[in-house]
């Protein structure tokens, strides 16, 4: 003990003497002691001053190894080290399913919408239920004649990321007009859908904060819940109860630990982009202000595809979209334009101007294209028969593919996308959404989880049924109807979906056409699956 | 040379530029220095300006109109204020690394201010803080209304607390002025700021409904492609009419378009590589394929400097991440061996493979990636390098193939070179650019093929026009050339050569002088010599930058906070209005708070003369003149810009 005080002694000396020999360090000694004299209260602000600028030089340092595991070696050994190791190949090659899905994806020539021109094109296209063009926007011509106009007073790129320069009347007015349309005090755009709420979640939800999410919700969800770092509790999907006993768990939790009121979200989405399923939005919202949590709801499908004019959920359950606390919704998908927003008050718009990721450090979106979104939503505004067609050629897609024996339809029938699953000749509970009505008698899947209980249960072959159903899509194609299977990054979701084609109906077919493609494609269904 | 002159004046534009040049009476004797105000009398009653301006022209702040009206032999095909016209061959240069030449890295390149300068800065910012502190605990008191969102209140926890928020609302509230400043119009050379008030320091922002024209020295516009007159622009609108806005879906689902395929073989050419995908935004080029290629038991080595969109991928992919400081070969080295050596944290298992993430062009640095090092570390140490070209491709190299090209290193000694179209593209978007096998395994395991929207045709037209034009376009006597000797197009192909034709959509028709790539060379020379004067010029006038000579991002060292905003304001408020980016702390270090110019090919010396004018005023109002000396003259430098631009 008292050698190290000595040894700091000597140090302190040694350092003083060294500070001495320093040319002018006899002024600085002065200026420090008479300054103290005057005012002690400066030599206090200096010292904090001294500590906090060291404070960030350190910071600035890159983090090093921890100690404990390292192990010393000599540079030769290094080199010897370095000269061993091999890495893996930066990616492995496709595996010959992959290769030939890449192959099929079709190219669509000239204009997409209802009825392209592909590339490779067996016959006649008789409709296209794979691409999302729900309501038709796509070839509006007066879209297309602003775009132009745009395009020559704004030119192409905005060439800034929104805080520097980036920022476009156009895309104040489209904040503006989102928000007008929706009944929210305000929006905020990103310039690209998929990026949206990976990047408002992480704006919200920090480390320590609580998110309870469906276990159905889709991947960017998945992602910006990973990357927001919160305490994460998974419900049953679409299952309020559920719902309602983690909540109820967490709360427990949260009294037993004595820990401090954290932010608390419910992140879902309006309709699921993973099978269609639509969420009882006025539930919902009944028990997040009973339980006080916020409200995260991704509406990239329900956006413009559901409600009378297609504001969405929010309209169609008539519920003040005020009431969801951060609505997300995707210009890409339901106005054919390009992007993504995110609706809310006044508060959670400001702040994502400063924390959302990829709105702060990525260029604006290009003006033609917010344009482009406007107009949409003054054509759907003004035009309600779109959205009432849309809804019937939903109705008569169902009416055909529900009385199919070889597929389930695991999707709302409102909805504008159509998933079709392989349904297993015996009739046990595959899906997790059809374990709702079964799921009172079992134990409640454990929170923590993404996987549910019955998820044990889950006995398809994906890999044989993906290749099944692309025999179906290609079946459909070869007698003109383009479909196409929902596309899954397999190895990388949290929950394997169990593999679906993916219809996404249009506004822009007759009641006939769609009932005409619908039947190709039962007919290729029940072609290649009865075989 | 004139790259300009002996050109057929197709477009209005042009025509009424020649027109001009012959009515104008000052064509000849004001040469040397047109008072603005005698030019803008002579030319706001011209009635064919409505053609391309939305205000009539008034040159009061001398950016409307060229300093000297163009003569007859010169002919410019693009509106002044988007592109500006500069037709002297001399106030060209080439973006090329003299090899033998060191590569700075980046401390011992930047001088230090002194230390008055460093002192008050830490205290200004102690001071900001000291009272943002007692702001927030007299308000709560006297003022909780003000303060209940901040705060815990029925049950729910405040979405932004104060303590997280506190940076926000106490240190750049005060400069918000500086920042989402809304625009509109072209981002070109100039741009038409939406004036604002602020009659609550800074809490509301409200738009006065007037426009002010500025110079642009802010955006990402490195070649100026920022246009929506000219052949890109003309293209653009005839691929709307055709492919319309939009194609409705994911590249892997519905949304695939012939365009998509086209671009991607342009890029590949481009770039020099055996294939390439594009996506729809450049950050999530970043975010959402980094995470296919590297995952748990992979190490990513990422520069400490690398963009937010780095970070983001890295940190969804679940691997491990070390960083290395900025551009620091030997720390890279140092790194490299301990990792390798050292094997996986605690089971000491050898890493499945190592990824080194370095940007070519930094973003607030201006420093330009040492390249021709971290490959030569490739060599021994078998990493993968992911190189992010955000801003270096088409501002940098004699082709304006990025940093390879300046450097020249063949491009294919890179793993993955990532880029976006949103800078020099005037575009927007990113591509990934590797070999085949890789490629379309991004193209199924990235997260964007299977979910993202597709690129928009507009966009994607945009990409292909501006890509074509620096490239220029293989004419069919070449073609036919290549198909008579017997090789493949593709192999026929050496880099970098002009765009095949094969890439290009049948209806794209491109004016000659973008088709032949006579455009696109001038724009390369302009950008570079643009950066190296200005770059130049502010050091010889005692200023502190850093980054790159040949770096068309250049960054004027501040340091106190607040000067950041009386720059800011002082350079807006001037007869020749000047928009600048300034970053301060926690984008920059605490003290090395600063400007950031991004020069443009679409700047005339002129432009640049007028930049460096202005900060040779504002620098002695605000003391921010702390580098090197013997200076020069603000006359000198203007004088002397050719020397300047040999000097680096
Ligand atoms: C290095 C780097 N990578 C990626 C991006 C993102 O590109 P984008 O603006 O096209 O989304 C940027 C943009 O600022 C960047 O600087």
């Amino acid at each position: 003990m008292s050698s190290t005080t000595e040894s700091l002694n000597a140090l302190l000396a040694s350092l003083g003497q060294a500070f001495d020999k320093i040319p002018g360090s006899a002024v600085l000694v002065r200026y420090v002691k008479s300054s103290h004299q005057n005012d002690p209260g400066r030599t206090v602000l200096e010292v904090i001053l001294i500590i906090f600028a060291i404070f960030t030089l350190l910071q600035s340092r890159t983090r090093g190894n921890d100690g404990r595991h390292f192990i010393k070696f000599e540079d030769k050994e290094i080199d010897e080290l370095v000269d061993e190791w091999t890495p893996e190949p930066l990616a492995a090659p496709l595996n010959a399913f992959e290769a030939s899905d890449l192959a099929a994806v079709p190219i669509i020539v000239g204009h997409n919408g209802p009825k392209p021109t592909l590339a490779r094109q067996p016959t006649k296209m008789i409709a296209n239920l794979a691409s999302y063009n729900f309501t038709g926007l796509a070839g509006k011509e007066v879209i297309k004649e602003r775009a132009i106009e745009t395009l020559r007073k704004y030119g192409l790129g905005s060439c800034g990321p929104p805080g520097f320069y980036g920022t476009l009347d156009v895309h104040m007015t489209l904040e503006r007009d989102i928000a007008d349309f929706l009944g929210t005090e305000a929006a905020i755009i990103y310039s690209q859908g998929f990026s949206t709420i990976s990047s408002v979640i992480p704006a919200f939800c920090k480390r320590g904060d609580i998110i309870v999410a469906d276990r159905g919700v889709n991947f960017t969800i998945q992602k910006g819940i990973q990357i927001s770092r919160s305490t994460v509790r998974w419900y049953d999907h679409n299952d309020l109860k559920s719902l309602e006993d983690v909540l109820d768990s967490v709360e427990k939790e949260r009294k037993k630990r004595r820990g401090p009121l954290t932010r608390r979200f419910i992140i879902t989405e309006g309709i699921f982009e993973k099978d269609g399923a639509m969420i009882d939005l006025p539930k919902l919202i009944e028990l997040k202000y009973r339980k006080k949590y916020r409200l995260i709801l991704d509406e990239s499908i329900s956006f413009g595809t559901v409600g009378r004019t297609g504001r969405g959920l929010t309209e169609l359950y008539n519920v003040p979209a005020t009431k969801v606390d951060i609505l997300i919704g995707s210009m890409a998908n339901g106005l054919c334009a390009a992007g993504g927003f995110c609706a809310g008050s006044q508060h959670v718009i400001d702040h994502q101007q400063i924390n959302g990721p990829s709105f702060v450090y990525s260029a604006s979106m290009p003006a033609l294209l917010a344009v482009s979104a406007s107009e949409g939503i003054d054509i759907l505004r003004s035009s309600p028969s779109i959205l009432t067609k849309l809804q019937q050629n939903i109705r008569v897609a169902r009416t055909i593919l529900d009385e199919l024996d070889c597929i389930s339809v695991p999707s709302h029938p409102a909805s504008p996308i159509i998933h079709l699953h392989i349904r297993k000749p015996t009739p046990t509970l595959l899906h997790p959404s059809s374990a709702v009505s079964a799921g009172h008698s079992l134990k409640p899947s454990n929170p923590t989880s993404v996987l549910p209980r019955e998820a044990v249960n889950w006995d398809w072959d994906t890999d044989a049924e993906e290749r099944a159903l692309q025999q179906v899509v290609e079946e459909a194609l070869r007698r003109g109807v383009m479909i196409t299977r929902a596309k899954r990054l397999r190895g990388q979701e949290m929950v394997e979906a169990r593999p679906s084609i993916k219809l996404a109906l249009t506004s822009e077919l007759s009641t006939d056409e769609v009932k005409k493609a619908v039947k190709v494609v039962a007919q290729a269904l029940k072609d290649v699956l009865r075989k | 040379m004139s790259l300009f002159s002996k050109r057929t004046a197709t477009s209005p534009v042009t025509s009424y530029l020649s027109a001009f040049s012959k009515n104008d009476p000052h064509a000849v004797d004001d040469e040397s220095s047109t008072p603005a105000s005698s030019l803008s009398s002579s030319t706001t009653s011209d009635s064919e300006d409505t053609v391309i301006y939305d205000d009539d022209i008034d040159n009061a702040d001398g950016l409307a109109l060229p300093p000297r009206p163009p003569n007859s032999s010169e002919v410019f095909s693009t509106v002044h204020t988007e592109f500006g016209h500069c037709s002297n061959p001399k106030y060209r240069y080439l973006s090329q690394h003299t090899s033998g030449t060191s590569i700075p890295g980046h401390d011992d390149q930047n001088p230090e201010p002194p230390y008055y300068v460093l002192l008050s800065t830490y205290i200004s910012y102690l001071l900001l803080i000291c009272l943002g502190h007692i702001r927030d605990f007299v308000g709560k008191r006297m003022r909780p209304a003000a303060y209940r969102h901040l705060m815990p209140s029925d049950g729910y926890a405040p979405l932004n607390s104060d303590f997280d928020s506190f940076y926000t609302r106490r240190l750049k509230t005060r400069m918000d002025e500086c920042f989402g400043q809304p625009v509109t119009g072209v981002a070109g050379r100039t741009i038409q700021i939406l004036d604002r008030i602020s009659p609550d320091f800074n809490h509301n922002q409200i738009l006065t409904g007037s426009r002010t024209r500025a110079l642009n020295i802010s955006s990402y516009n490195y070649l100026g492609f920022a246009q929506a007159h000219g052949g890109c622009a003309d293209a653009v609108e005839t691929c709307i009419r055709e492919h319309g806005v939009s194609t409705c879906g994911s590249r892997l689902e519905g949304g695939s378009s012939n365009l998509h395929v086209l671009a991607e073989a342009l890029v590949a050419k481009f770039m020099g590589m055996e294939d390439a995908l594009i996506s729809s935004m450049g950050f999530a080029t970043n975010s959402t394929f980094i995470p296919a290629l590297v995952g748990k038991g992979c190490l990513v080595i990422s520069d400490e400097l690398n963009h937010a969109s780095i970070r983001f991928g890295v940190r969804l992919s679940g691997a491990q991440v070390r960083m290395f400081k900025h551009n620091d070969m030997d720390a890279l080295e140092a790194l490299l061996r301990e990792v390798i050596s050292q094997g996986q944290p605690k089971t000491h298992r050898p890493w499945r493979k190592i990824l080194v993430i370095v940007e070519g062009l930094y973003s607030m640095e201006g420093t330009l990636v040492n390249l021709p090092a971290i490959i030569e570390l490739k060599k021994k140490y078998k990493f993968y390098i992911w190189v992010d070209e955000a801003h270096s491709i088409g501002a940098l190299g004699p082709h304006g193939r990025g940093v390879t090209d300046y450097f020249n290193i063949p491009p294919r000694s890179v793993d993955i070179l990532m880029g976006t179209f949103t800078k020099s593209f005037g575009s927007a978007g990113g591509y990934l650019a590797g070999n085949k096998d890789l490629i379309d395994s991004l193209r199924i395991r990235g997260h964007s093929g299977a979910y993202a929207e597709a690129m928009t045709p507009p966009v994607l037209t945009q990409v292909v026009a501006s890509m074509a034009s620096i490239m220029g376009i293989a004419t069919p006597t070449m073609t036919r050339f290549d198909s008579s000797s017997t090789l493949q197009p593709s192999e026929a192909y050496h880099h970098p050569g002009p765009a095949p034709m094969s890439t290009l959509p049948t209806w794209l028709c491109l004016p000659p002088h973008l088709a032949d790539g006579s455009e696109g060379t001038s724009r390369l020379r302009r950008i570079a010599f643009n950066s190296r004067y200005l770059h130049q010029g502010l050091i010889k006038l005692g200023f502190i930058t850093y980054g790159h000579p040949a770096s068309p991002i250049v960054p004027l060292l501040i340091f106190n906070p607040g000067k950041m905003n009386m720059f800011h304001r002082l350079m807006k408020d001037r007869q020749t209005p000047i928009v600048v980016v300034v970053v301060a702390y926690p984008a920059t270090p605490l003290v090395s708070g600063r400007v950031r110019f991004c020069v443009s090919a679409a700047h005339t010396k002129e432009d640049i003369d007028t930049i460096l004018r202005a900060c040779d005023e504002i620098g002695d109002v605000l003391d921010i003149r702390h580098g090197v000396r013997p200076r020069w003259t603000i006359d000198q430098v203007c004088a002397r810009a050719l020397d300047l631009v040999q000097l680096s």
